[in-house]
């Protein structure tokens, strides 16, 4: 997909001159890690790793969930020490202390979980623990001003207006916010980590165009993302972990996606996702004219044996469908129906009730008790079999907590360990497994992909793919466009709280789909 | 197994604390002096349990005190009623429901603000502290009630002994504490407890109805705070409007002494007993050290500060 440069190809040329520059000085690197080994207890983290990063370069670190790349990052943020090896920064051997000592040396991070204080302003973020003051006074203006420079440098149009509280921002907008701060306290290095997976795609564009400024002006970023088109398009050259090692690094002209997978995942995945055979039957779930303040008259169907994508950007309003239909939010008007039978779900027990499930989209926040184990958060949703009536029966919980496991191949070293501790696909298989143990009627996934590694999702896929050819019904939720139309039957348009059109996957493009999503949206919020 | 390992630096420190006392004031190990101690654990224990119930779920009941004191003024009062030629079993089982539904009536406040309203729990009790504690003040124009001493039953609850050995309301703690151990660790209510502890939303998205159990979880503890009530006031032999005051702190700091964790999601009963226990030590092992009240207050903050930073290492 072609990008777009608000500043014309000019720019574009003074890059290419800028990394030129680079290349032919062969000036050192401004970071380069050398051997870093670390190992946590019997585990090797990483084992003997080699990266660099050059001045005005996009580095992209890709690597399946478990591949080392958080520790990686740890290790720049001075979170963790190397067992063995070093880091150099221009040249000079560093030790990076406590979180401090990275941003002294002018590294900094750019979590997925934003470190910003949502309650107060931009122009108060941007000087957060370094206020400005005058005889003592803290000194707004002078604050303002500056913080006002900042962002016009940066060319981040969008948050001008300084005195915005930052909780009244778009995630996308906080990013920008997170950024210039980096910036403005004299960052060299930028470590992104999966900075897309919340944005819709024309903000994602947006975000390239700062970060390709940024690389034009010399900053060196390390781009970690599991999507590989973004990669692509952004990235200058990419490094591969697999297993804590580095499968080394190479310029990103020289490779195609799928070359790319295969290197990363080490074996070729020919089709992405495996979309299962559709063999529509009866309706499974049906919705008729469901309203309420975020929902504008929705109504759909949807079969058993069959995948329905429902496809938008963030902020379309598709999350807050999902709570609706599962009894989270409550419903102003409108019918749900299963198997043609209506229901009251004004509670989600409601909804598991008539057999749908909802995989919630924020892990963290909405899906997984992580200070408990796996055993705890997969036999959860049936405590009524294994403890009807004060006699747990640990046997049988074990034997529910053995099947979700196996089902879904979720890597847990003992069933009694943290699920915090596991990683973000298994986290997320945990999520969908626990609740196989008698199927939903409707399974209804949002975003079940986000921040979860190729292998992963593949395998996922699969498996969710292989219960509906036995007749399961799932709504598909999904920013990832390719993914929608890899894996879903039938897509939903979605925007502002409406479905525009139902339409065969295979009967439309991706740019056909972009096109509808975004294209009317500019027409008519504008 | 998982118990032991849990709960076993805890017995440590129970023991530790034993044997120091043992060395420092010699009559604390006798039988009758541990009897003593164990009677003088329960209000705060009965307390404590209740309190382990809403920590657990990530709230608090700063109301306990209060309603203690609310409860006791209320059952004597009705015991007063009853004219000493009537039957005294009746008017007992009268005043004791009575002083049971008040408290009832206090958790059920308490669980359905939290429950249905954004109002924070920590005010909610607050402000209900102040509404139990006014109507306590409300009895006797403020001042004590003396139980009728023909309430022989009721005065037995706080002073008798089993086979002239184990105080009763030992025995009432006891039975409670194996009640609320099953309804915790047995129970899928306790179960959700857990889950709702650990991540409110995520326990509604697997189905469990949070208002229910969140105000089962206040009605319970105050209908413990209730018994407790009944154990104090008939300990003491009169209802006392302001007794009862920073009984809440107390049983806090024994939940938080037995490691249920400030967060939610993280504590058992038996941590909670032997908290209260370890509580108990340092208050009568002082005082029988004859160290200065003023002193032991210090220590029991210190002892507390520990205990927290002790859990707080392990679980990272």
């Amino acid at each position: 997909m072609d990008l777009y440069y608000p500043d014309g190809p000019n720019e574009e040329s003074t890059i290419m001159n800028a990394r030129l520059d680079q290349f032919s000085v062969r000036s050192v690197p401004l970071l380069a890690l050398k051997g870093i080994t670390k190992r946590f207890g019997g585990v090797t983290a990483l084992d003997h790793v080699d990266f660099d990063l050059r001045a005005g370069e996009i580095h992209a670190l890709l690597g399946e969930n478990g591949a080392g790349k958080s520790t990686l990052i740890k290790i720049l943020a001075g979170i963790y020490r190397p067992d063995e090896g070093t880091v150099w920064i221009d040249g000079r051997p560093v030790t990076i202390g406590e979180v401090t000592g990275a941003d002294r040396l002018g590294i900094r991070v750019i979590h997925q979980e934003l470190s910003l204080a949502p309650n107060l302003s931009i122009a108060e973020n941007l000087f957060l623990g370094r206020e400005l003051t005058r005889w003592g006074w803290l000194d707004r203006r002078a604050m303002e001003e500056q913080a006002a420079r900042w962002v016009a440098e940066l060319g981040l149009d969008d948050i001008r207006e300084v005195r915005t509280r930052v909780r009244d921002l778009t995630v996308a907008r906080r990013q920008m916010v997170e950024i210039a701060r980096a910036l403005s306290q004299r960052a060299r290095i930028l470590i992104l980590d999966e900075p897309t997976s919340s944005l819709a795609e024309a903000e994602t564009e947006v975000l390239f165009t700062v970060l390709r400024r940024l690389r034009s002006q010399g900053v060196g970023i390390i781009y970690i993302s599991h999507r590989l088109e973004e990669i692509i398009q952004l990235a200058d050259r990419i490094t591969v972990l697999r297993d804590g090692c580095s499968m080394g690094t190479q310029p990103v002209s020289s490779l195609d996606q799928k070359e790319l997978i295969r290197w990363m995942v080490g074996r070729e995945i020919v089709d992405r996702f495996h979309r299962p055979v559709w063999n529509p039957g009866e309706a499974a779930l049906e919705v008729r004219n469901l309203r309420n303040p975020k929902i504008r008259d929705v109504s759909f169907v949807l079969r058993y044996g069959e995948i329905l994508g429902l496809a938008g950007l963030v902020g379309a309003g598709r999350t807050e469908l999902a709570r609706a239909l599962f009894g989270i939010d409550p419903l102003h008007g409108g019918e749900i129906l299963v198997e043609g039978r209506p229901v009251r779900v004004s509670h989600p027990a409601d909804a598991l009730e008539a057999g749908i499930v909802l995989v919630p989209e924020e892990r963290r926040l909405e899906g997984l008790v992580m200070i408990q184990s796996v055993a705890f958060n997969l036999a959860l949703p049936w405590t009524a079999e294994w403890n009807p009536a004060f006699r747990p029966d640990l046997r049988k919980r074990d034997a529910i907590v053995r099947r979700a496991l196996e089902a879904f191949h979720i890597k847990a070293a003992d069933p009694a360990q943290c699920v915090g501790s596991l990683s973000g696909g298994n986290q997320q298989k945990t999520m969908v497994g626990r609740w196989m143990e008698h199927r939903p009627k409707v399974l209804i996934l949002d975003e079940p992909t986000r921040g979860v590694d190729v292998g992963s999702r593949e395998e996922m896929f699969r498996i969710v793919g292989s219960l509906v050819e036995e007749g399961m019904a799932v709504l598909l939720i999904s920013s990832d466009l390719v993914e929608v139309m890899n894996v879903a039957h039938r897509i939903a348009l979605y925007r502002d709280g409406r479905i525009l059109r139902i339409v065969d996957a295979n009967r439309i493009t991706p740019e056909e789909l972009m096109m509808e999503l975004t294209g009317a949206r500019v027409n008519e919020s504008f | 197994m998982r118990v032991f390992k849990e709960i076993g630096p805890l017995l440590a420190a129970l023991v530790v604390l034993l044997v120091l006392f043992g060395l420092w004031v010699p009559v604390f190990l006798t039988p009758p002096n541990l009897i003593d101690l164990l009677q003088q654990v329960t209000v705060n224990a009965i307390l404590a349990f209740g309190m382990t119930f809403t920590i657990l779920i990530g709230g608090i009941d700063l109301s306990v005190g209060a309603v203690l004191a609310l409860v006791g003024t209320t059952t004597v009062y009705v015991l007063t009623l009853g004219a000493p030629e009537a039957s005294p079993l009746v008017w007992l089982g009268l005043a004791c429901s009575a002083g049971l539904m008040v408290s009832a009536v206090f958790g059920l406040i308490n669980g359905f603000c939290a429950a249905q309203t954004k109002m924070p729990v920590f005010i909610i009790t607050l402000a209900t502290m102040l509404i139990a504690r006014g109507g306590a003040y409300c009895f006797n124009q403020a001042r004590p009630i003396r139980v009728p001493a023909h309430q022989e039953a009721f005065l037995a609850l706080g002073n008798g002994r089993l086979f002239g050995v184990i105080p009763v309301p030992v025995i009432v703690m006891l039975a409670l504490f194996a009640a609320a151990s099953v309804l915790l660790h047995r129970t899928r209510f306790g179960q959700h407890l857990y889950a709702i502890g650990g991540n409110r939303e995520a326990a509604r998205f697997t189905g469990i109805r949070l208002a229910r159990c969140e105000i089962a979880v206040y009605v319970i503890c105050s209908m413990l705070t209730g018994v407790a009530g009944m154990i104090h006031t008939s300990q003491l032999y009169s209802a006392e409007p302001a007794s009862g005051i920073g009984f809440e702190l107390n049983a806090i700091a024994a939940a938080v002494v037995g490691g249920t964790s400030f967060t939610g999601g993280v504590g058992t009963l038996y941590g909670t007993l032997i908290g209260a226990i370890i509580i108990g030590i340092l208050d009568k092992g002082l005082n029988q050290a004859g160290v200065h009240f003023s002193l032991q207050y210090i220590v029991k903050g210190f002892v507390v500060l520990a205990a927290v930073y002790i859990d707080v290492r392990r679980r990272t």
